[in-house]
């Protein structure tokens, strides 16, 4: 039994190995990782086929070989994969050596899921977080803290 | 005293990158290894407004914006001299040399009033300056115009390309945006290089596979040629990642 590069701690025949071989992706987060082993294994056919038709053609299949050939991949951590019905979402971070260096590739990927396939449709390399919001508030408006009175008689004073 | 200038064939400006129209590039495909270099041009510069028309006007993380001009350029180190470039020191292709050539020293990137310093020849080079050379230019305009009008109207009219080429790298490779940010917050400005894989995909040349099989030959090439030389590490880098990648996009179905 190979354990599955993707590092989830299953075997590659009950983990990436069916999605590589073309069955469907249970889910975003499961088409991620496949994509990621589909490097390590250098199989771009994979990665080719799970793009979103409109990204389909900037694929730099010749730079995805090259990569592909020179990192040495070491560990994949996914950060947080999220669904809501045909739309997924996944952060991860991809820790691995080229050129001697130890680097790391941190992406928030985007998937859509089209007849039952799931696809890589974006990603934002180094996402931020989430905005922080800072509300002022009035002297006059409740205060924040739940007490009833004005916030200038409240915490505002 | 108006600058006198005549080229004495010494061979010195036949060395290192030299940047092509996009025409001349896909012309010299077999002949020059290729690679994308970028240049961003500040919105101070002289010759600002023109790079906004012969490149892509990008705004940098912090708010300025700057012209971004990238040329096609036959990639060589600067001590390697020009693949035609004869032992006499002539040129091999005189008859049909790209326009970057013709047009020396003047240079088209620029504004044609401000061509002056271009007519200063450069360290060691071995140019003509004399009194017995003849004016070349004349009240900031260029006498014999010909080829910077030809090199300038093919800058102009690859200009669209360059555009979509800076908006892709900048869309999947959008770390290249720092890139330029670093590079125009320094007073000695800087280059960034790209590969023509990327060119060839965010293009969609159909002669793409072409181009790349007349690449691979010349990436390969100069891969062994810089493999042992320690000042030129960089360039065997950058030239076996792209003999990888040119063979594979030539083998493409």
């Amino acid at each position: 039994m190979t354990s599955c590069p993707c590092c989830s701690d299953r075997s590659f025949d009950e983990c990436c190995g069916p999605i590589l071989a073309g069955a469907p992706a249970p889910s975003a987060e499961a088409l991620m990782r496949s994509r990621y082993t589909a490097f390590v294994r250098h199989d771009l056919d994979h990665v080719e086929r799970t793009h979103a038709p409109e990204i389909r053609e900037d694929f730099n299949r010749a730079e995805a070989e090259r990569v592909a050939d020179e990192c040495d991949w070491q560990r994949l951590e996914v950060l947080r994969a999220t669904e809501d019905g045909d739309a997924g979402m996944v952060e991860f971070l991809i820790h691995f050596r080229r050129d001697g260096l130890d680097m790391r590739h941190h992406e928030r990927g985007v998937f859509r899921r089209e007849d039952g396939n799931w696809l890589y449709v974006s990603g934002e390399v180094n996402p931020k977080g989430e905005p922080r919001r800072v509300v002022k508030v009035g002297r006059n408006e409740p205060c924040p803290c739940g007490s009833g009175k004005k916030y200038k008689t409240c915490c505002g004073a | 005293m108006e600058p006198r200038f005549s080229c004495t064939a010494c061979g010195k400006c036949c060395h290192g990158w030299l940047p092509l129209t996009l025409k001349d590039a896909v012309a010299h495909a077999g002949r020059f290894p290729l690679a994308m270099v970028w240049t961003p041009v500040r919105s101070n510069a002289k010759s600002y407004d023109l790079a906004t028309r012969l490149g892509q006007t990008v705004r940098l993380p912090n708010r300025k914006t700057v012209a971004v001009l990238v040329q096609p350029t036959a990639y060589l180190p600067p001590s390697y001299p020009c693949p035609e470039l004869r032992a006499d020191n002539l040129c091999g292709i005189h008859a049909d040399k790209p326009s970057r050539c013709r047009t020396m020293p003047f240079y088209p990137y620029r504004d044609e009033k401000d061509q002056a310093d271009l007519l200063i020849p450069r360290k060691g080079w071995q140019c003509d300056v004399s009194a017995a050379a003849p004016v070349v230019y004349s009240n900031h305009a260029i006498l014999d115009r010909a080829d910077f009008d030809r090199e300038r109207g093919e800058l102009l009219e690859q200009a669209p390309v360059m555009r979509t080429y800076v908006d892709y790298i900048l869309k999947y490779m959008p770390w290249t945006l720092n890139d330029l940010a670093k590079m125009a917050a320094k007073p000695t400005g800087g280059n960034l290089v790209t590969s023509l894989s990327s060119f060839l995909t965010a293009t969609r040349r159909p002669d793409a596979k072409a181009l790349a099989a007349a690449q691979a030959p010349l990436m390969h090439a100069l891969a062994e040629r810089t493999r042992n030389d320690p000042a030129l590490v960089d360039y065997h880098r950058s030239y076996s990642g792209w003999a990888k990648e040119m063979d594979s996009l030539a083998r493409r179905p």
